[in-house]
């Protein structure tokens, strides 16, 4: 029995005093497709942005591969020890955002090569030569030379997750990356997020997708007032155990 | 100019009283102290007309030197007492202290200027050669060899006669001599051009004429104060340049020699006779100058204030935007200081109110200082709200792939906030270019200097104002051009 790749325990996170998350603990084996659904405001895009530190718990641990911090006594390091911890834990992952956030002023190439460069420290031609591969894998090859906003939503999205392949981390955190697209563009994405899975990259995913899930997660965390309400394989979506789940569930798949 | 002193007094004394006390620094004597209404005395022959002299008819003192000396003493806040003695005691009663000031035509040259402080000439003068009016065959010292001239004995021109190779036949005056050289019974004069220009004025002649230059230097007379009171020859400076750009000096100068002597430029004297130039021509001989002005003045003072001012303001920017309070608060009272009060108070503040604390800048120094903090004030806004303008997710975009602040600000958040403030700093810029004129009330010598100097000898100041303001706009119309091409430079990624 290996290790898992990440290790979240007794994670917490209050905002002006409302607790967002509350103890959650789970781990993600290496390789596996985590779907992490709940309703709005249960804390799922809390719980992704603590995994890469956007948002900084205020309790729990947090490990990626050997990359770990708690931040029960983070507050205690020194300010150069938490620049360098940070550092290390958020090299471990690369976040995809519901709304790409990509660079405006850059071209497609250079969103995928600046945090290899400037970041990393490679060599330009070695990181556009990664950047390329990239784009062909998400399908994009041409498109290296355009600007972000020359590209349709659902091109702008896949290139957002070729960015945080290029960091080459152990884990990509996706925030619901299909919820700010037009509908007839989401297949498209979610083809090229089922397609990572398939090459082996460990995934952690907060959707509204259940078909999505259910096909593709090996483990799916379901998320409700900042707690882990239920957790297990992809059946839980088939047959979920609680109440809450069950309404939610119901809700969602009938929006569709 | 009297409520812009009173308002620039009020903010002198707000901003530079306490910093006096604090250093226990106050003005000194009493004869160099400021305040309105000080007791300045005065130092004059009173014998020499047309400078210094009583009025026949009132036995008041009168002259160019005493009107210049009043106009000063009423710009600067002095009251006069005139004190008249021999031109061979002037100089002791200044050196005792029984007078603040000389107003006798008093020439500056290296041996007084070591002992004595000397305020803007306000008399330019220089020697000329007088001739008959119609005779055109003498206009160089060189065409004066082996003819006659008519000199009084003493006078150092004499010498200047007869070093040129003419004889020199001696009188008493200068009229004298005029009536020898209208009789034909001498062919030249040598003087200097103001004595020559009293006469032409007083007599009326037109018998004789200024045909031509006794050599290249040019006199210049000025107000003569002890060394220790600079604060006095500073007060009179200052009053000379508003006197000479308000037009006030000429005016006094033509009143007793029928043209202005108060300016360098009255020494190229109209040799064909006609002394007013037309506007055309003064109009020719000052767009040289003022494109001079402009490329040496305006032009580098925009610039070389426009990088500093944009460095400083996005420190102050940054200043702003930080969470701490000791970078948050001097940022934050920075911008609203210099955005509530006027770039002309700011620059006098900076040039005189400096100047009296003992920082006393070059002018060209002092402007840019005054105008780099300027527009680092107004671009520190600018610039401000440019960066809270990048999107959120921009900054979480690059903290997710690892930059830190530094590297976010420089490669992700200052080029898209570049964008967006581009426009606005065009704007901040074509200010600047106009606001450097400002920079002509402290002397610095740019483009509409040029025009204020020339329009003050000239009177031509409809024509002159409105080259200097044609050449404003060509400046501003050239940067505007070059605006665009940057802003769709900088936009070109925004579809
Ligand atoms: N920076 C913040 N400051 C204050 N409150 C926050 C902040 N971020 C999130 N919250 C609050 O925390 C709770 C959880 O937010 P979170 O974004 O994690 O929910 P979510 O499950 O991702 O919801 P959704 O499905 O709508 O994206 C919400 O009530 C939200 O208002
Ligand atoms: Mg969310």
């Amino acid at each position: 029995m290996t290790r898992p790749l990440i290790e979240v325990r007794g994670l917490r996170k209050a905002f002006d005093g409302t607790e967002v998350l509350r103890d959650v603990s789970f781990t993600v084996d290496e390789g596996s497709v985590t779907a992490v659904l709940g309703p709005s405001g249960s804390g799922k895009s809390t719980l992704l942005r603590s995994l890469n530190v956007l948002e900084q718990p205020d309790a729990g641990v947090v490990r990626i591969a050997d990359a770990s911090i708690d931040f029960g006594s983070f507050d205690d390091l020194g300010k150069a020890e938490q620049k360098r911890e940070l550092a290390a834990l958020r090299a471990r992952s690369g976040m995809v955002f519901q709304s790409h956030h990509l660079f405006p002023h850059m071209t497609v190439l250079q969103n995928l090569t600046e945090g290899p460069v400037r970041v990393q420290g490679r060599p330009a031609g070695e990181a556009e030569a990664d950047a390329h591969r990239l784009l062909e894998q998400v399908g994009l090859a041409d498109r290296g030379s355009a600007y972000p906003s020359q590209l349709s939503g659902g091109q702008q999205q896949r290139v957002g997750i070729a960015r945080a392949l290029a960091l080459n981390p152990q884990v990509v955190l996706l925030d619901e990356p299909t919820s700010a697209l037009d509908p007839e563009l989401v297949g498209e994405v979610l083809g090229v997020v089922r397609d990572l899975a398939t090459r082996g990259w460990t995934l952690v995913i907060v959707t509204h997708e259940v078909r999505f899930a259910r096909d593709v997660a090996d483990q799916v965390l379901f998320l409700d007032g900042g707690v882990i309400a239920e957790q297990g394989g992809p059946d839980v979506l088939r047959d979920p155990q609680h109440e809450r789940t069950r309404q939610f569930l119901s809700r969602v798949l009938e929006a569709r | 100019m009297h409520k812009l002193r009173f308002v620039l007094l009020l903010l002198a004394m707000a901003v530079v009283a306490p910093l006096a006390l604090l250093v226990g620094a106050g003005p000194a004597s009493a004869a160099d102290g400021s305040g309105e209404d000080r007791v300045v005395r005065v130092g004059t022959e009173g014998t020499y007309p047309p400078f210094t002299f009583e009025d026949p008819d009132t036995g008041d003192l009168t002259g160019y030197d005493v009107d210049v000396v009043k106009a000063v003493a009423q710009e600067a806040g002095w009251r006069l007492e005139f004190a008249t003695s021999p031109f061979d005691a002037i100089f002791g009663s200044l050196d005792s202290g029984r007078i603040d000031v000389v107003a006798n035509q008093i020439t500056i040259n290296p041996e007084r200027e070591a002992r004595y402080r000397f305020s803007e000439p306000y008399t330019y003068s220089r020697g000329v050669i007088v001739t008959a009016a119609d005779d055109d065959s003498i206009t160089t010292l060189a065409d004066l060899k082996g003819k006659t001239t008519a000199q009084s004995e003493t006078s150092n021109w004499s010498q200047v006669a007869k070093d040129a190779g003419a004889k020199v036949e001696n009188v008493e005056q200068f009229s004298q001599a005029a009536t020898l050289l209208a009789q034909g019974r001498v062919d030249a004069i040598v003087n200097d051009n103001i004595a020559v220009l009293d006469y032409l004025e007083t007599s009326g002649s037109d018998e004789v004429k200024i045909a031509g230059y006794a050599g290249d230097d040019v006199g210049e007379q000025a107000l003569t104060f002890r060394k220790d009171a600079p604060q006095l020859q500073r007060e009179a400076d200052q009053a000379l340049e508003t006197l000479r750009a308000d037009g006030t000096l000429a005016r006094l100068s033509e009143k007793y020699f029928g043209t202005d002597v108060s300016s360098e430029a009255s020494t190229e004297i109209d040799l064909q006779g006609d002394r007013s130039a037309t506007t055309w021509e003064v109009l020719r001989s000052t767009a040289g100058p003022m494109l001079w002005g402009a490329v040496k003045g305006t032009i580098p003072l925009t610039v070389i204030s426009f990088v500093i001012g944009l460095a400083l303001a996005l420190v102050v920017a940054l200043g702003r935007l930080s969470s701490s309070r000791l970078a948050n608060v001097p940022a934050r009272v920075f911008v609203s200081i210099i955005r509530g009060t006027p770039l002309l108070a700011q620059l006098f503040i900076v040039y005189f109110g400096l100047g009296q604390i003992g920082l006393k800048l070059d002018p060209y120094v002092a402007a840019t200082v005054a105008f780099s903090l300027n527009v680092a004030g107004y671009a520190a806004e600018i610039i401000r709200g440019a960066i809270l303008s990048v999107p959120r997710g921009q900054f979480e975009a690059a903290t997710s792939i690892g930059m830190d602040r530094r590297l976010t600000m420089r490669r992700v958040v200052l080029p898209q906030a570049a964008r967006i403030a581009v426009p606005p700093l065009g704007n901040t810029l074509l200010s600047l270019i106009k606001d450097t004129s400002l920079a002509a009330v402290v002397l610095v010598p740019e483009l509409f200097r040029a025009a204020v100097s020339a329009a003050s000898t000239s009177f031509e100041y409809l024509p002159l104002y409105l080259l200097a303001a044609f050449y404003y706009w060509v400046i501003c119309f050239l940067v505007s051009l070059a605006q665009e091409p940057l802003e769709r430079r900088l936009g070109r990624y925004v579809s």
